[in-house]
């Protein structure tokens, strides 16, 4: 599903910030990508998602070049950043449309969506206030729910945990589950080792923008906790 | 006061300097606080430099010149706050930095002094750029020499620092207000929309009046002086301007006294003020019902519209040249009677077509409605580069929402001006053609200086609305074809009628063309570049 050859990005100045990194998302998979902060994930991830520019690499989503074909693989994708601004002067039902419209989704299957992750994130009641009003942790229900009616291939996630309450965080990895049995695949920073352990089927651990380890999570973690490798990677044990 | 400068120094940036793009060049940085101070100092000599020598011609040989003080301290009291009335919601009470500011071991006072004083500052511009011209053209156009002393330039000085004192005071209560009816009202953009369409309806009808009164000056200065006893401090200013102190001492406390209030007033409960205006909470009462669905063009195009009615500060900023426009045309069928007047004492000699054209242009010029839009995505880019649409499309949708709010204002104005000056068919044409191709102008270039100097971190819609280099040069630029054009029918004039008016065309067809072949060229990777 996601194809990241060789890919480098060098910010003006020189700072290299990603350093040659290959990985294979494969379709039903939830893979984890976790480093340090400054590591490399983000920078990596809005690559991805086609929000950032770069100059090495190619990187295909269900067969379509981000760079040759940007708009081809951003119909199949969905991205979250970590803090994820959304139009304040906008109701929330308006966003929903708005992205809903961007990406050409029919008004029944739209309906239904909206209905489905609104009533199960408690936002439907929400949706006719103007995202300004909305607290932080809304305001990430509502980017989940406009990333979640999309349906999309590839599902991309900065930090998704943060500032999600408990009830959310979980039913968050219900629906990540509920994708990958249907064939897309999601690919997520994360801090959160235990659910990274958990939750993921395969695991990237990068440092200082190099790939230094990645492979399934079972293989990777071994008797070990995903905390000790990690640690251990990193030289910090 | 050593926190309160480091303060101040963080909210004069926010304000003007660093509301770049934190990506951009420092060159382009500075330019930017350039381009907000170059937009004061035009409205203020604009302002100050036409009305003033227009007064003095006439008030100087009776010996009234202080009705050009008042006139001119209006002015510069109504321009000051008609500039950072709308600016203190953001900068004084919706400050991103709030939560980050009010958690130090700062005193609110203080804290809202140096928000305060950053308003000031833009005040105290404001007046020195209307007082200061006022008082060159004292000092040359009066027989009486009384703008030749040192002493009365220390008087205008005193004048120029106080008035913004005031002006600052009634700002601050003002945003204030605006503040707390967002807060309060359910559709906030709706009250903040009637209470600046209350304002600006005030600031018309100040305008208007003062038209009527400096026409009435000639016959009888001294009654209009007396009829403006409600507006003491001003006569107290220019009474103490033109040599007494007493007057000038009772101006500054009038000044500095509101200004102490209201600093120390709502900086006693700042805290509950910015807690009380940021809570809106939302409502928990939505029922979901069937949705519709359309194109993408046309989402694109709506989310464009609900921002620029949905921010009132982007409204009534780019959106009151469009009244004027259609208010000229209006006015000048209802009040074609007086303009035949008009037009018969000039003897049929005005080039009555091409005056309605650059007058047309100018309304137009205000309407600055691209220029900012690539700055007010600023930290909701990332919705638009992740959704599947190329950044061509993106670029369209905003040149042509300035277009679909321009294009109908503009074809009203000229079929009212049509009327109203009794065109040819022929000139009715040149005229709407040239106004539709400086519609085109406007926009593309409004767009290309928004992907050219991007503002995307800036802390409030205000610093990209009414400061950004962008904006300035998407209305200053399109002003100085039109002084090209101007120039070009002079010359064409020479020449032939018809070079008089196809020079022009000519020029507004390269213009409008370039900026549109630039913007679908390079506009793409402009975008993607930011």
């Amino acid at each position: 599903m996601l194809r990241i050859e060789h890919y480098s990005k060098t910010y003006p100045g020189g700072k290299k910030a990603v350093d040659d990194l290959s990985l294979h998302v494969r379709p039903g998979e939830i893979y984890g990508f976790i480093g340090h902060n400054g590591a490399g994930k983000t920078t990596t991830l809005r690559a991805v998602a086609g929000v950032m520019d770069f100059t090495e690499g190619v990187i295909t989503i269900d067969g379509h070049d981000i760079k040759k074909d940007p708009v081809g693989a951003k119909r199949v994708t969905a991205f979250l950043p970590d803090n994820p601004d959304l139009y304040e002067f906008m109701k929330g039902i308006d966003y929903l449309n708005f992205i809903a419209d961007l990406y050409d989704i029919p008004a029944e299957q739209r309906t239904k969506d909206i209905a489905k992750y609104g009533d199960a994130f408690e936002l439907t009641g929400n949706l006719g206030s103007p995202v300004g009003s909305y607290s932080h942790g809304m305001r990430q229900k509502l980017a989940l729910i406009s990333a979640f009616i999309r349906r999309p291939k590839l599902l991309i996630l900065d930090e998704p945990f943060v500032g999600l309450d408990p009830s959310a965080s979980h039913l968050m990895k219900g629906y990540l589950a509920e994708l990958c049995q249907n064939g897309s695949a999601v690919f997520f920073s994360t801090h959160v080792l235990e659910v990274a352990e958990k939750l993921c089927h395969q695991i990237a651990i990068i440092k200082d923008g190099r790939l230094i380890r990645s492979g399934p999570t079972e293989d990777l973690v071994g008797d070990s906790s995903l905390e000790d490798v990690f640690l251990e990677l990193e030289g910090e044990k | 006061m050593k926190k309160f400068f480091a303060l101040l120094k963080v909210s004069v940036k926010s304000m003007l300097l660093s509301s770049t793009n934190s990506r951009g060049k420092s060159r382009k940085k500075a330019a930017t606080g350039a381009g907000a101070i170059l937009l004061i100092a035009f409205l203020g000599l604009y302002l100050s430099g036409l009305y003033s020598s227009m007064l003095m011609q006439v008030l100087a040989p009776i010996h009234m010149e202080v009705l050009v003080f008042i006139f001119m301290g209006m002015g510069a009291l109504v321009g000051g706050l008609l500039f950072t009335a709308f600016a203190v919601k953001g900068v004084v009470f919706g400050g991103k930095d709030n939560d980050l500011l009010l958690s130090m071991p700062v005193s609110t006072t203080a804290l809202m002094a140096s928000r305060v004083a950053a308003i000031y500052l833009e005040n105290l511009l404001f007046s020195l750029f209307v007082l200061a011209p006022a008082g060159a053209v004292c000092a040359f156009m009066t027989q009486s020499g009384v703008g030749r002393s040192l002493l009365f330039w220390v008087r205008l000085l005193v004048a120029v620092v106080a008035l913004p004192l005031l002006d600052t005071a009634l700002s601050v209560l003002l945003g204030a207000l605006v503040a707390f009816l967002s807060a309060r009202v359910t559709r906030g953009a709706l009250g903040q929309n009637i209470v600046m369409g209350i304002y600006m309806a005030a600031v018309f009808w100040f305008a208007f009046n003062l038209n009527g009164m400096i026409q009435g000056l000639a016959e009888n200065a001294a009654g209009v002086k007396e009829s403006l006893s409600w507006a003491a401090p001003m006569l107290w200013m220019a009474d103490g301007i033109l040599g007494d102190w007493g007057r000038l001492l009772a101006f500054t406390a009038c000044c500095i006294v509101p200004f102490a209030l209201v600093v120390f007033g709502l900086g006693k409960v700042y805290r509950q003020a910015v807690t009380g205006f940021a809570a809106r909470s939302a409502r928990n009462d939505y029922k979901l019902s069937a949705q519709a669905a359309s194109g993408q063009k046309k989402a694109l195009l709506v989310k464009e519209a609900r921002r620029f009615f949905g921010t009132p500060m982007y409204l009534w900023n780019a959106g009151i040249g469009l009244i004027m426009l259609v208010g000229m045309g209006v006015a000048a069928i209802v009040m074609q009677g007086k303009l035949d007047e008009f037009l018969a004492m000039a003897g049929g000699a005005l080039p009555v077509m091409p005056i309605a054209a650059a007058v047309m242009g100018f309304c137009l010029c205000t309407c600055v409605i691209a220029a900012p839009s690539i700055s007010l995505e600023g930290k909701y880019l990332w919705i638009l580069r992740e959704a599947p649409v190329g950044e061509q499309p993106l670029l369209w949708i905003k040149t042509g929402f300035e277009l679909l709010l321009t294009v109908p204002c503009t074809v009203i104005a000229g079929v009212c001006l049509t009327i109203a000056l009794r065109l040819s068919i022929g000139d009715a044409a040149v005229l709407l053609l040239a106004a539709l191709l400086f519609c085109v102008i406007h926009a593309a270039f409004g767009v290309l200086m928004g992907l050219t100097f991007p503002k995307l971190d800036a802390v409030n819609e205000t610093v990209v609305v009414k400061q950004s280099l962008a904006v300035t040069l998407g209305m200053f630029v399109p002003m100085a074809a039109l002084g090209v054009c101007a120039l070009l029918y002079w010359l064409g004039g020479l020449i032939a009628p018809a070079a008089a008016l196809a020079l022009p065309l000519v020029l507004l067809a390269a213009f409008a063309a370039a900026s549109a072949l630039i913007l679908a060229k390079k506009g793409p990777a402009m975008l993607r570049a930011l």
